[in-house]
């Protein structure tokens, strides 16, 4: 977790910024400086939807070291309400009543904490509505 | 079609396993000097030596080449090519690459892996994850395993797949590898034992998983024109096809969760190199890491039509001898899983058999072999395809 690097990602992570491709009008995430679908370089900053419905999730149990302090926990690939998909956790949420289909709202949460001393990583994650 | 000027003429392999006692350097090593004596060459024939590893091991090692060489008191060029869990497959090609470019007449390729020096928990999951979208899956929560989740549940809702048609493929794999003196895991395993097991990434349990563990697997590839000269070589094996292609490394970017997009294109352009047709091929090894790699494998690879994978397994046309044998080394599963070392451990396995070698797990009648190995959640994928042994008169 090195601060250059958060640093870079905070539009991403924080604010959810994507991008609009002013020629195509595709939205993607995350931002790049080219339209990854017709090339154009036209493109703008565009903030993502902050509502959407599970496609897909599974519950965590064994995970790498910076995580396991959250285990169980639910991952998920969520379409937003613009047709943009990512993948997130699903917190505020009792492990047994996840449901395909569910409708959710984007929060902002810790992502992982690098031991005591370490930085806070921070960014999205969703919550049922 | 592609001149057919590639063969596969030795391989060399180590145990699969723990190896407390052995360096990365020096397992390399042993599974190369076992290959060039199989191919009955001097070791000054050799003109590089292509070493595939995601990690190597834990000595922080970038040139994993330079131990291996000199334990092997070789000095050849090399070069360490990573292509995440496919980097023994993605040695190999550039292999294959170099001797059709008629640079090369000789060379060496090898696959190692150590990682039982990885004794922290969670290291080896990191290491996994470098190969799935780091930033913007591994950093969101997801591991390789919970990636690997979903792509079951989607087959298994689009298709209703089952979990025992899933805890199959495993079952058999262990089964074949009862037969496969290196494999890590020479013991069958009752179906209950998947189906019971505590779930890791729901739905894929703690027994699903291939184990990682530490080998090395080493293969000489050699043109006509040096077989030839050399009177010594009494085998050689045709690469037919070699190929590979990729997808978008993120799930959420892909267009479809029910097939890996990079196997069917690999495997298209491979079967067309080697002027077959998918029904031709009579033994594959394929990535298995996961039980829905293996379902997913033999339907993009053309064996079964897509969301029959499942059912396919369950009536035993996957196993030794059936329609298609599938895993006969035991595949990653059984065999274990060094990453780097997987790929070549696939094509010597395809390569015993097309040589009639391959003692209890040989399969009874063979005219095409064919591997894959996979990156990540299906990224990248290699696909060779190995024809008849051609015995020198």
């Amino acid at each position: 977790m090195e601060p250059p690097k958060i640093w870079r990602e905070k539009r991403g992570k924080y604010l959810a910024m994507g991008v609009e491709c002013l020629d195509c009008m595709t939205k993607q995430f995350p931002f790049t400086e080219n339209c990854v679908k017709c090339g154009s370089e036209n493109v703008n900053e565009y903030k993502l939807a902050t509502t959407g419905k599970v496609l897909y999730f599974s519950t965590v149990t064994q995970t790498t070291e910076e995580m396991m302090g959250s285990t169980p926990y639910l991952i998920a690939i969520i379409e937003l309400d613009d047709g943009i998909k990512i993948t997130s956790q699903i917190v505020d949420c009792n492990l047994l009543e996840a449901k395909e289909g569910m409708n959710v709202r984007m929060v902002f949460r810790v992502l992982a904490r690098n031991g005591s001393e370490g930085l806070i990583r921070y960014g999205y994650k969703f919550a049922p509505i | 079609m592609v001149k057919r000027n590639a063969f596969i003429i030795g391989t060399g392999i180590t145990g699969f396993g723990e190896n407390y006692e052995i360096s990365a350097g020096k397992l390399a090593s042993q599974a190369l000097t076992r290959a060039i004596e199989n191919s009955k060459i001097t070791k000054e024939s050799i003109q590089s030596t292509f070493i595939g590893s995601l990690v190597s091991g834990s000595n922080s090692q970038a040139s994993i080449g330079a131990n291996c060489l000199r334990e092997s008191n070789l000095k050849t060029p090399y070069v360490r090519i990573e292509a995440g869990n496919a980097s023994g497959a993605a040695a190999f090609h550039q292999a294959y690459l170099g001797l059709l470019s008629g640079i090369y007449d000789c060379l060496a390729v090898v696959g190692i892996e150590k990682l039982s020096d990885f004794v922290n928990v969670g290291i080896v999951e990191r290491i996994l994850s470098s190969t799935i979208d780091y930033q913007w899956e591994f950093e969101m929560g997801a591991t390789l395993t919970s990636l690997y989740a979903i792509l079951t549940k989607a087959h298994m809702r689009e298709f209703k797949t089952t979990l025992e048609q899933l805890a199959k493929v495993p079952v058999k794999n262990h089964k074949n590898g009862v037969n496969n003196p290196i494999a890590q895991f020479r013991k069958e395993i009752s179906i209950d034992r998947f189906l019971k097991a505590k779930r890791i990434a729901d739905p894929i349990g703690k027994f699903d998983p291939a184990t990682y563990c530490d080998g090395s697997a080493a293969v000489i590839l050699a043109s006509e024109e040096f077989i030839l000269q050399n009177k010594d070589i009494n085998s050689k094996v045709p690469i037919l096809g070699s190929s590979y292609a990729s997808d978008n490394l993120a799930l959420h970017h892909r267009d479809s969760l029910t097939e890996l997009y990079a196997t069917k294109t690999a495997a298209a352009t491979a079967y067309k190199m080697a002027n077959i047709k998918p029904e031709n091929i009579n033994v594959a090894e394929v990535h298995d890491s996961y039980p829905i790699g293996e379902i997913l494998a033999i339907e993009d690879l053309g064996f079964f039509e897509k969301g029959e994978g499942g059912r396919a397994v369950e009536e035993g046309l996957t196993d030794q001898n059936g329609q298609v044998s599938i895993n006969t080394s035991g595949g990653l599963k059984a065999r274990g899983d060094p990453f780097g070392a997987t790929g070549i451990a696939q094509i010597i396995e395809i390569t015993e058999q097309l040589r009639g070698e391959a003692g209890k797990r040989q399969i009874d009648s063979i005219n095409y072999g064919l591997t894959q190995n996979v990156m990540g959640t299906g990224a990248l994928t290699y696909v060779n395809i190995l024809g008849e042994e051609e015995v020198k008169k």
